[in-house]
């Protein structure tokens, strides 16, 4: 097991360092200039093209390549071009939110969708599983700033309940923490809980066909158990590993659900520096979403031999 | 501990949790004194000299002080200068500072910081420029005392001191303003009436600024940049939200107090709102502006320009941007703000009336060859993409073939620099807007020179403009700036320096318990309250 730990880890190396270099020329060969944005309309080409050497922007693609690299080796993802702080520091801001985000998502979407798919998969046929499987369908349909907006408007506008915007550090409290997060999570769990229960119901369908369930059943074991504790635990290989995956799909959706929330995240960071052109920022970003990419599905591989003994690494 | 003990133990730490601690009654005790406030834009850096976008600029407006101020008739006001005496000859200027003036941190400020900051700005503002290349000597004579010594008289001093557009003279202590004008400062110490809490600051999404108790506001009444600066909070907290929709709700709630820039289709909503003030925000508005390129076909032809020029129907251009709100826009025959001293509509015919017919006809003349219109439209801004689909079915409408690119803002901005031909990289033609504050006077209205390579993209050349731009720089009085522009205004319709698509407004909207928001160039916090 450590063996292959230490195995997968160092393999994350090659993959770190590809995607380091493929960022780096994507971004080289992007058309833009954060020297035009800096220097505001009013500026003079020349006036462009002074800020842009200041910027060292004006240097070959080999020898800024080869700074950037030796930099992030050394743990410095640089400064950014516009907010002149250090984009580690740029993340250290975000990264509360979005992970507060992530895994109050993760959570609400796991606890709502899998017993969803697992009784979904039990009642196949009735209009328990018909309402639950309209709802994934309706989940993957609408958008994440359509739902976003609905609920922002029942919840905070009509009824009150709830902030429209912003984020409270976990720091000020656990319920203004929380407070915030509903509906953003909500929101965000929404797709989520749809492919979780569609999955976890297409898995569990096939187990409870097999032989161990029905004499289970048999035996008289009460239904939950049959459902929860001998189903269930043999259906959870794909049901992890779509969570693992899922991760991407949070990623992504985190975005759009911290414009529509205004949640000061790393997905803002990273819009809001794209559409600036901010190199450093969009590289130490997209290098750390893929770490925890690779870190993610180390891990998934790691609970693969909790839910299913037969597995050894 | 048994399990019972245990969950009885971790249900009470997680109420007391959840009820806040001691945050809650610490935000309910500043929320009265606390102005939360939307921006138009995202802080993203904070050196206005640096870094020359309007949101950057508003900021700084709380933070440094300037020397004078613009007022709402457009007169420079003192404003940390106590007063100033020019020589007989026009040729040096002497400036003495107000007594008592501090920095955020304590120090007096001195005619060193003036005259570092100065010359900080002076490379980077086009009036700043000017000075810079008939300057003679510009040092300190005392503490609070420096001189100007030029070569040439130049009458706009005061103006180019007041001014409220990018860069504006933002006086710095002088350890900072010795900062390379193309470097960002790090250290954001001014002498204004708001301290900027650097700790606080997220760009993307906060910035926070703090009440200056050792401010020394001028006692006359506070009018645009001019007058005093009297703050009535302790705090005033920029809140970004980037979507317009939340943003809308989040005023509604009470979340925030005061937007900037509401989108026109959300106003009806907001008037709606029992708690809800809207107005306009700057009266001196937009104006909407195509570009085409001067140096290659097909518009290095002036025919093709006039061509264009006379097709165009500024109400298309306008109701694309701002929708049926009739109290948003206006056509403007010409290049300068309404409303404002200098503006004219002398030589605007042809932008007067849409004559499709007859800019057929001077297409035909001019002999174009059916050469692609590479149009490049930012699709990420909402005004350029509106205006850039206009354009496109315009070209179509009078033969024109059109390469419509559609791209963002970043790109836009890079590709409009490259002077290669537009089928190597370059372009024909690009969509942007100017701030009506920066259209008022030639001084900070790049867009509007016509000298060749050093203008602005599309590079014009188009000497009768510059003979009337120097002519008004030199004018001894209003009426005479006022013939120059004219005649600047006809030449530049003629040659179409560039094309402009109409003049707009927006709105601001604020919480009823806030008061003494006005209307201006930008957002002014003096005098606002909060109930």
């Amino acid at each position: 097991m450590l063996a292959f730990v230490v195995r997968r880890i160092v393999t994350t190396i090659p993959v770190m360092a590809f995607v380091a270099l493929f960022v780096f020329s994507l971004l080289y060969v992007a058309p833009g200039d954060p020297a035009a944005i800096i220097a505001g309309d009013q500026a003079s080409p020349a006036d462009v093209e002074r800020i842009r050497a200041s910027l060292g922007l004006d240097r070959p693609y080999l020898v800024r390549f080869g700074e950037w690299t030796w930099r992030v080796v050394q743990g410095d993802l640089g400064t950014s071009i516009f907010t002149n702080l250090p984009v580690t520091e740029l993340i250290r801001q975000r990264i509360e939110p979005t992970l507060s985000l992530m895994i109050l998502t993760l959570i609400f979407a796991v606890v709502i969708a899998v017993p969803m798919g697992v009784i979904a998969a039990w009642k196949a046929g009735s209009w328990i599983d018909k309402s639950a499987m309209a709802f994934a369908v309706f989940g993957f349909s609408v958008p994440v700033f359509v739902v976003g907006y609905l609920l922002a408007w029942v919840f905070a506008l009509k009824l009150e309940w709830l902030p429209v915007q912003g984020y409270t550090p976990i720091s000020n409290g656990l319920w203004p923490w929380f407070r915030n997060l509903i509906l953003p999570a909500i929101t965000l769990g929404l797709v989520y809980i749809a492919l979780i229960a569609r999955i976890t119901r297409a898995t569990m369908l096939e187990v409870l066909q097999q032989d161990y369930v029905r004499t289970a059943q048999a035996k008289g074991v009460a239904q939950k158990d049959v459902l929860f504790l001998h189903s269930l635990k043999n259906a959870a290989v794909p049901i992890v590993t779509i969570i693992g995956i899922g991760i991407a799909l949070l990623i992504g959706g985190a975005v759009v659900t911290e414009s529509v929330f205004a949640i000061p995240g790393l997905g803002r960071l990273t819009v809001d520096a794209i559409l600036r052109r901010d190199y450093p920022v969009i590289q130490g970003v997209v290098l750390m979403f893929s770490l925890v990419y690779v870190l993610v599905n180390l891990l998934i591989d790691l609970t693969y031999t909790l839910v299913d003994p037969r597995i050894r690494y | 501990m048994d399990r019972r003990t245990f969950l009885k133990s971790a249900t009470g730490a997680g109420l007391a949790a959840a009820s806040g601690g001691l945050a809650m009654p610490a935000l309910a005790q500043s929320a009265g004194k606390t102005l939360r406030f939307v921006p138009q834009a995202n802080l993203a850096n904070f050196d206005p000299i640096w870094g020359t976008q309007y949101v950057v600029r508003n900021a700084a407006a709380l933070v440094w002080d300037t020397l004078y101020g613009v007022d709402s008739k457009f007169q420079p006001q003192r404003q940390m200068v106590e007063s100033e005496e020019v020589s007989s000859d026009g040729l040096t200027w002497t400036f003495k500072l107000r007594s008592g003036l501090k920095f955020h941190d304590g120090s007096p400020v001195t005619s060193k910081d003036v005259v570092a900051s100065l010359v900080r700005w002076s490379a980077r503002d086009p009036m700043g420029l000017m000075l810079r290349a008939i300057q003679v000597e510009l040092s300190p004579v005392d503490e609070r005392t420096w001189k100007w010594v030029l070569k040439e008289p130049y009458p706009k001093m005061l103006l180019a001191l007041a001014k409220n557009n990018s860069p504006c003279t933002f006086i710095m202590p002088e350890r900072i303003a010795k900062t390379d004008p193309f470097t960002q400062i790090t250290e954001y110490i001014g002498s204004g009436p708001m301290k900027f809490l650097k700790s606080d600051w997220v760009p993307g999404a906060k910035a926070v600024f703090e009440k200056f108790a050792d401010y020394k506001p001028r006692s006359e009444k506070a009018d645009w940049l001019a007058g005093g600066k009297n703050i009535l909070v302790d705090r005033i907290e920029w809140v970004i939200i980037p979507d317009a929709a939340t943003a809308a709700a989040a005023l509604q709630s009470g979340e925030v107090d005061w937007w900037e820039t509401p989108l026109a289709d959300l106003v009806p909503t907001l008037r709606n709102h029992k708690d809800i003030n809207v107005d306009i925000g700057d009266p001196l508005g937009n104006i909407g502006a195509f570009r085409m390129n001067h140096l290659f076909p097909p518009f290095n032809n002036p025919k093709v320009r006039q061509a264009v020029l006379t097709a165009l129907n500024q109400e298309d251009y306008m109701r694309a941007v701002v929708g049926d709100d009739d109290k948003l826009w206006k056509a403007l025959p010409g290049f300068f703000t309404p409303g404002t001293p200098l503006y004219t509509e002398q030589g605007g015919d042809m932008l007067k009336k849409r004559n499709v017919a007859e800019a057929k006809k001077l297409l035909a003349e001019s002999g174009y060859k059916g050469e692609p219109v590479v149009c490049i439209v930012a699709q990420d801004m909402a005004a350029t993409k509106s205006m850039g689909d206009v354009t496109a079915e315009l070209l179509k409408s009078i033969g024109m073939k059109v390469d419509f690119v559609a791209t963002d803002w970043g790109t836009v901005g890079a590709r409009r620099a490259q002077k290669t031909p537009p089928d190597q990289g370059g372009w024909s033609m690009f969509h942007t807007w100017h701030a009506g504050a920066d259209c008022v006077n030639p001084a900070s209205y790049t867009a509007i020179r016509a000298n060749g390579d050093k203008a602005w993209f599309g590079w014009p050349n188009v000497p009768a403009v510059e003979t009337e731009v120097t002519n008004w720089f030199k004018a001894k009085d209003l009426a005479e700036e006022k013939a120059a522009i004219g005649r600047l205004n006809q030449a530049a319709v003629e040659n179409v320096v560039y094309a402009p698509t109409g003049f707009y407004l927006s709105y601001q909207a604020w919480r009823k318990n806030v008061s003494g928001v006005v209307s201006g160039p930008l957002p002014f916090f003096w005098d606002v309250s909060k109930a």
